[in-house]
């Protein structure tokens, strides 16, 4: 829902939010609520605490609305301030199971649901080698797959997440892309197509000009 | 598009313009690519292949449902009303040194203050979009815009399909949450939809209303910025709950209209058949909830700002006519007759004085003509007169 349109109607939603109308933010609320939960229940499996979280960084959006600037980003600040705060709790309550810092966090990266039964129809070679590639990712390599696939961000703004430069947030990201492709992109074009088909199966009709 | 010629899948995977595609894409989007597909055939296989990655690494979401939604809101409300009392209170004990002060310098001084109004809000777009698309909004967040003037919308049982205006369209519901769906209708239009158990819904010009694609819960909760005329399917195992604003509409299986537009600043229930109650809650400190059994023929108004309620025997045709498109007045204020115009063609009223609002006003209007016949018609039963500017809106001048 991100095109420019709704971009520019993002904006006017943050100045009239900053010029203190309070009518806004339930809108800016809706718009964001579920991909706030979907991103903070990745550090986390204790659902209460998230939305706890959500809760904090939207009443401290009001609280320090005056410090804010027109040209802030609403989307990329709720998702920064709703990780830092989990972050935060996290390490005041689990710091028996694993010492956390603000560079080193678990991040939850599942197949999509379904994804495993389609898989088996895969022959068992391939299907370890993807699963293995899956594994073999690092925790911010995961979140940086996530920013950028589940949430649509652009590279700059995953940066800013991830506290790094372009570069290393690109990089991050095309190595992961370039060994998942690797195994796909095999010369056996038949499995190629097979796993395009039933990965496929489930989706919009993407390529519906096709014979 | 030239660029492109010579991309790879993982370029494709770098593109913002693809990602869009393949994330939330828009009729820009879909109809670029699908227009590059059938233009470089020969790009098919690395569009694939960034596909299939793709794919691989998009995972299934958490979503909040309905409730949750709603719940998660109601908290941060509360929490914001709490916070701006405390700063008032700290605000109060400096005050009340302040005017120790002044007192034993024998000067009194008179502060208005309201600690109770700066925080609220609705969990929905207070402000109708006027002269935007009526649309849908689909639990992934995907727009489906309703291009008719007068809409219809209508779910499958399992909530999977809907059809609107003739045009089907497959939704998922792989997870047992309820999937929020939102309906969004600006002024100058109507729509008509059928939810999933069966219960109709008529959708005023400027209102708005969000449900779930499938009632899942023990309740069937829906909410309502707006106007609309509810024919509900009978379900005692499932109660209907309709939300708005301060107040919550419990019901059966009935048939009843609740006009709650924020700009009104009061809600309005009228009920044709069958039994509701109603629940809201008190302003004051206490805050306590009342609950009101509404008997047919009965209308019951809110006072959003003092909370007062008051209750009548109505003659309920004449509150639900605008779904068919006639609307219907018995000595009501001029003033909420023009508003009511005003969201049916999209247009602006304005008084040149504001005790012309106190006319009453009786009779019928048809609204399928044009506003300035409307407004003749009207002309006909109270001593007015109206003039168009020429920006479009219109002047109501007394005579």
């Amino acid at each position: 829902m991100h095109t420019v349109e709704n971009k520019s109607d993002e904006r006017l939603l943050w100045t009239r939010f900053l010029k203190g109308d309070n009518q806004v933010l339930s809108l800016i609320y809706l718009q964001h609520s579920n991909s706030l939960f979907d991103y903070g229940c990745r550090f986390t499996n204790d659902k209460d605490l998230v939305k706890d979280c959500i809760q904090e960084v939207f009443c401290s959006l009001m609280r320090t609305r005056h410090n804010l600037s027109e040209t802030d980003n609403i989307r990329l600040y709720l998702l920064k301030s709703l990780k830092r705060k989990i972050i935060s709790e996290l390490k005041k309550h689990n710091s028996q199971t694993r010492i956390l810092t603000d560079q080193d966090y678990p991040f939850d990266l599942h197949w999509s649901e379904n994804m495993d039964e389609q898989l088996n129809d895969l022959d068992e070679e391939k299907r370890q080698l993807l699963t293995d590639a899956m594994q073999s990712l690092t925790e911010r390599q995961k979140e940086a797959i996530y920013l950028r696939f589940n949430r649509g961000l652009e590279y700059e703004e995953i940066s800013f997440l991830l506290n790094l430069n372009y570069q290393s947030s690109r990089a991050l990201i095309h190595r992961a892309i370039e060994k998942l492709r690797q195994i796909i992109h095999v010369p056996n074009k038949k499995i190629n197509q097979y796993l395009f088909c039933i990965l496929h199966k489930r989706s919009e009709p993407v390529f519906e000009h096709e014979n | 598009m030239e660029k492109y010629r010579d991309y790879t899948a993982v370029d494709f995977l770098n593109d913002e313009s693809f990602l869009k595609w393949l994330t939330n894409p828009g009729q820009t989007e879909n109809d670029f690519w699908h227009d590059f597909i059938q233009k470089h055939p020969y790009k098919k296989a690395e569009i694939k292949e960034a596909t299939v990655v793709f794919k691989l690494f998009h995972s299934n979401e958490e979503k909040l449902d309905l409730n949750e939604t709603y719940e998660l809101w109601t908290r941060i409300q509360r929490e914001a009303k709490v916070s701006t009392r405390t700063v008032f209170l700290k605000f109060m004990k400096y005050a009340a040194i302040l005017l120790l002060v002044f007192l034993s310098g024998g000067v009194t001084y008179y502060f208005i203050q309201h600690p109770e109004k700066p925080y609220y809000f609705e969990l929905a777009e207070t402000v109708p979009p006027a002269g935007k698309e009526a649309r849908i909004i689909l639990a992934d967040g995907s727009e489906v815009s309703l291009e008719k003037q007068i809409s219809e919308i209508s779910y499958s049982t399992n909530g999977r399909q809907l059809i609107v205006n003739n045009d089907t369209i497959n939704q998922q519901s792989g997870t047992q949450k309820e999937q929020i769906n939102k309906v969004i209708i600006p002024y100058g239009k109507k729509s008509m939809i059928v939810l999933s158990d069966g219960t109709k819904v008529w959708l005023n010009a400027g209102s708005q209303l969000i449900y779930p694609s499938v009632f899942v819960n023990k309740t069937r909760q829906v909410m309502l910025i707006g106007e609309a005329y509810f024919d509900v399917a009978k379900n005692p195992d499932k109660p209907f709950i309709v939300r708005a604003s301060d107040m919550y509409v419990h019901v059966v299986g009935t048939r009843f209209d609740i006009s709650a537009y924020p700009e009104d600043k009061m809600i309005q229930t009228v009920l044709e058949e069958g039994k509701v109650n109603l629940t809201y809650s008190g302003k004051g400190i206490l805050k306590e909830e009342y609950v009101v059994e509404m008997v047919p023929n009965q209308k019951f108004e809110l006072d959003i700002s003092t909370g007062q309620a008051k209750s009548q025997m109505v003659d309920v045709s004449k509150y639900v006519s605008w779904k068919d498109g006639m609307l219907e007045f018995d000595k009501v204020d001029l003033i909420r007759a023009l508003k009511q115009v005003e969201r049916y063609y999209n247009i602006r009223i304005r008084l040149a004085n504001p005790m012309i609002g106190l006319y009453k006003l009786s009779g019928k209007l048809d609204l399928k003509d044009e506003p300035e016949e409307v407004l003749n018609v009207i002309k006909l039963t109270v001593p007015i007169d109206w003039q168009k500017k020429s920006n479009g809106d219109f002047v109501i001048l007394g005579k």
